[in-house]
């Protein structure tokens, strides 16, 4: 029984030392896994950034008196608006917005100092262009709180010391900045793993029946588990190394913290790539040519880890039925986990339950892919 | 189960067959290779050599039919007769992105060899094919018939007792071809069964027994020379001298010829021994005007045989 295990150890390990030779080997499968991610995660990283900056703000102040110009200051001080110039009126706003010279424009009405000085209810306009709808948004927030900032500036400096009666202080935990590479590292590296391990994967069967090499591996006592594993374990060794890099890249380049364990880091992304891995194996088995086996795999692991992970749009905001999708996706949970251990500090006494659904994946999913794998020829 | 005692056969096919939903690939063969031998299995493309080896091999399951090989059952253990055997396909499935070294250290630890026995062994085996000293050399910068040795050098590290080689020479040149049946007939006298398809029918010289295949079925197995004696009986002669080609025509539809056909500055001819023999041919040639002619008797060719036999085969006349 014991020569029969060491046998096998034997076969698998000869199996494992072959595809990391390959893996050595060929530049394009250590680029892809090492080398696009980072690219990737710099592009993303400063790309999808969703933090607003700079925003380009027409002026339209038709008051001109000291009053206008303190607002126009309070709202373009914080560099988050930037004035692009004064306009004469609100029509040669609208032409700013066509080209693409401003996003917004603040009206200052005439008569803007003495309905002030006579304490009348100011009313400012803001036009801003709807076509980006993400940025409006943002942006209406923004200019919201700065014109309140600069309201409340106007009441305090006028009734002296007194402090409104209801004062709402804001306390944002773990992401106080708002600072949108903090969720979105988390939800590349996610994402670049998936990618990444399942294509990794999915063309080593496949090659191996286009070579014709997979009948001299049927033809020998190498079993299927055999095969499964011994292609398995370089490239969990592989991207193992890519996810620790991704996660080491976002904390130089984006200043993501990392508050929990690496031990819960390291299991989480394992027991991941385990089952990304897998799902390659099974595209692999199924496709048995790599065209096929390159398109299937892509689409089985970009669409879904991109769209329905949470990495992007928040899972609570899908229809049910997407929500229900989602649960089946292993981004999901690696998302959550990775935001968990990073920002929050969280460890597995949290996060088993991602772990556990990471887990039942990877089983299902090398179980089916080994089930599929017929060591008969037709 | 056992192993097969020291006369039992080492492949044994009983009614092989194997379907592909209505065509039938492989149809009924039987056939036994005895330890050591060097058994050829010819065909043409399509005849059904490449299936009965997969079968043999455990690779697919026979539809009809048992066989064992190395004395297990090709159905019901397949994972024995792996073990046992070894297997060259008609694809060379070296990886030739790996060193020579490399490829040789995976297929032995496919069959389990590890460690410092198989370093020893997979130096060996580049000596013996004479691939000593290319160990690091990439494997898709090798020629062929290289290759085409360091395949086979992957299918006996483990020392099967049967190899099996599909289509071993397929394009290579001559020179590399010699070299590589050199090997084969090592292993032979060495106590290595090799179960070989070629079609080129000069390689089958040198099997013991030739089995020949036509359209799934197997219709002829014996030696060469045995095949030659029941599927050649006419007597072959070749034809020398001046002014042959004129001649030529005075000997075909005379009684006892076979065939006539130019060969180089000569003929080539078939005849019935009973009614004609070289004096005659000469004689007849002579009178039509050719001069100085010699007329030898030739050994007939596989090449006879397999023409006589697909021949026999297409015109539907039952085996003997």
């Amino acid at each position: 029984m014991k020569g029969r295990i060491g046998r096998s150890l034997v076969r698998i390990y000869a199996m494992a030392a072959k595809e990391g030779r390959h893996i050595v080997r060929d530049p394009r499968t250590l680029y892809m896994s090492l080398g696009m991610p980072v690219l990737l995660l710099f592009l993303f990283g400063y790309g999808v950034a969703f933090d607003i900056d700079r925003i380009p703000l027409a002026v339209v102040d038709q008051d001109r008196t000291e009053s206008s110009r303190a607002l126009v200051h309070a709202l373009t001080a914080s560099r988050e608006l930037v004035s692009v110039g004064e306009l004469p009126d609100p029509a040669a706003a609208l032409g700013a917005f066509r080209k693409e010279r401003a996003v917004a424009a603040l009206v200052v009405e005439k008569g803007y100092e003495r309905a002030l000085l006579a304490r009348e209810v100011v009313p400012v306009q803001l036009l801003v262009d709807g076509a980006d709808a993400l940025v409006a948004n943002q942006l209406l927030a923004k200019a919201d709180a700065l014109v309140r900032a600069e309201s409340q500036r106007l009441a305090t400096a006028e009734v002296g010391e007194r402090t409104p009666p209801v004062r709402v202080k804001v306390w944002t935990r773990y992401n106080p900045d708002g600072r949108s590479a903090f969720y979105m590292v988390p939800g590349l590296a996610a994402y670049l793993l998936a990618i990444t391990a399942v294509l990794l994967t999915a063309l080593t069967i496949a090659g191996e029946w286009e070579r014709g090499s997979m009948e001299q591996l049927f033809a020998s006592p190498i079993g299927r588990l055999e095969i499964v594993l011994g292609k398995l374990l370089p490239y969990l060794g592989l991207g193992l190394l890519e996810f620790l890099l991704v996660v080491a890249f976002g904390m130089t380049a984006f200043d993501l913290p990392m508050r929990g364990s690496g031990f819960a880091l390291a299991t989480l992304g394992l027991v991941f790539l385990l089952g990304m891995l897998g799902q390659g194996l099974l595209v692999s088995v199924i496709a048995k040519n790599q065209t096929v086996a390159t398109q299937a795999g892509t689409m089985s692991s970009l669409l879904p880890s991109l769209l329905l992970s949470g990495m992007i749009f928040p899972i609570e905001n899908m229809p049910v039925v997407l929500q229900q999708i989602s649960r089946v996706i292993p981004a999901r949970y690696l998302v959550h986990g990775l935001r968990g251990v990073l920002l929050k500090g969280n460890g597995l006494d949290v996060l088993w339950p991602d772990l556990v659904a990471l887990a039942v994946f990877a089983v299902v999913v090398i179980g089916l892919a080994t089930a599929r794998f017929q060591r008969r020829l037709a | 189960m056992s192993a097969p005692g020291p006369g039992a056969p080492v492949i044994e096919a009983r009614g092989l067959t194997r379907r592909f939903g209505a065509f039938t690939a492989v149809d009924a063969v039987s056939f036994e290779v005895e330890r050591g031998e060097i058994f050829g299995y010819l065909g043409a493309n399509g005849a059904g050599k490449s299936t009965t080896i997969r079968m043999l091999n455990g690779l697919l399951a026979p539809t009809s039919g048992t066989a064992r090989v190395a004395g297990h059952d090709v159905a019901a253990d397949p994972d024995s007769v792996k073990a046992s055997i070894g297997y060259m396909s008609q694809k060379f499935s070296l990886y030739l992105d790996l060193p020579v070294m490399e490829n040789l250290l995976f297929f032995g630890g496919a069959y389990g060899l590890s460690g410092k026995a198989l370093r020893v062994r997979a130096g060996e085996l580049l000596e013996l094919t004479g691939l000593a000293g290319q160990d690091a050399a990439i494997t898709g910068s090798l020629p062929g018939g290289m290759r085409q040795r360091l395949a086979l050098a992957g299918a006996i590290l483990h020392r099967p007792e049967v190899v099996f080689l599909d289509e071993p020479t397929a394009g290579v040149d001559p020179v590399a071809r010699r070299a590589f049946w050199r090997l084969i007939r090592q292993l032979s006298s060495g106590g290595t069964t090799v179960f070989v398809t070629t079609h080129y029918l000069d390689e089958a010289e040198y099997c013991r027994r030739i089995g020949l295949m036509v359209d799934g079925r197997l219709v002829a197995l014996d030696s060469p020379a045995g095949l030659k004696r029941t599927w050649v009986p006419d007597r072959v002669l070749v034809a020398r001298g001046q002014g042959l080609a004129g001649a030529a025509a005075a000997l075909a539809g005379r009684d006892g010829v076979r065939s006539v056909q130019p060969f180089g500055a000569g003929l080539h001819l078939r005849v019935d021994p009973a009614r004609l023999d070289e004096a005659g041919v000469a004689r007849i040639l002579a009178a039509a005007g050719a001069r100085e002619v010699a007329v030898d008797r030739a050994e007939p060719s596989l090449e006879d045989v397999f023409l006589a036999v697909v021949g026999r085969e297409a015109r539907g006349e039952a085996a003997t």
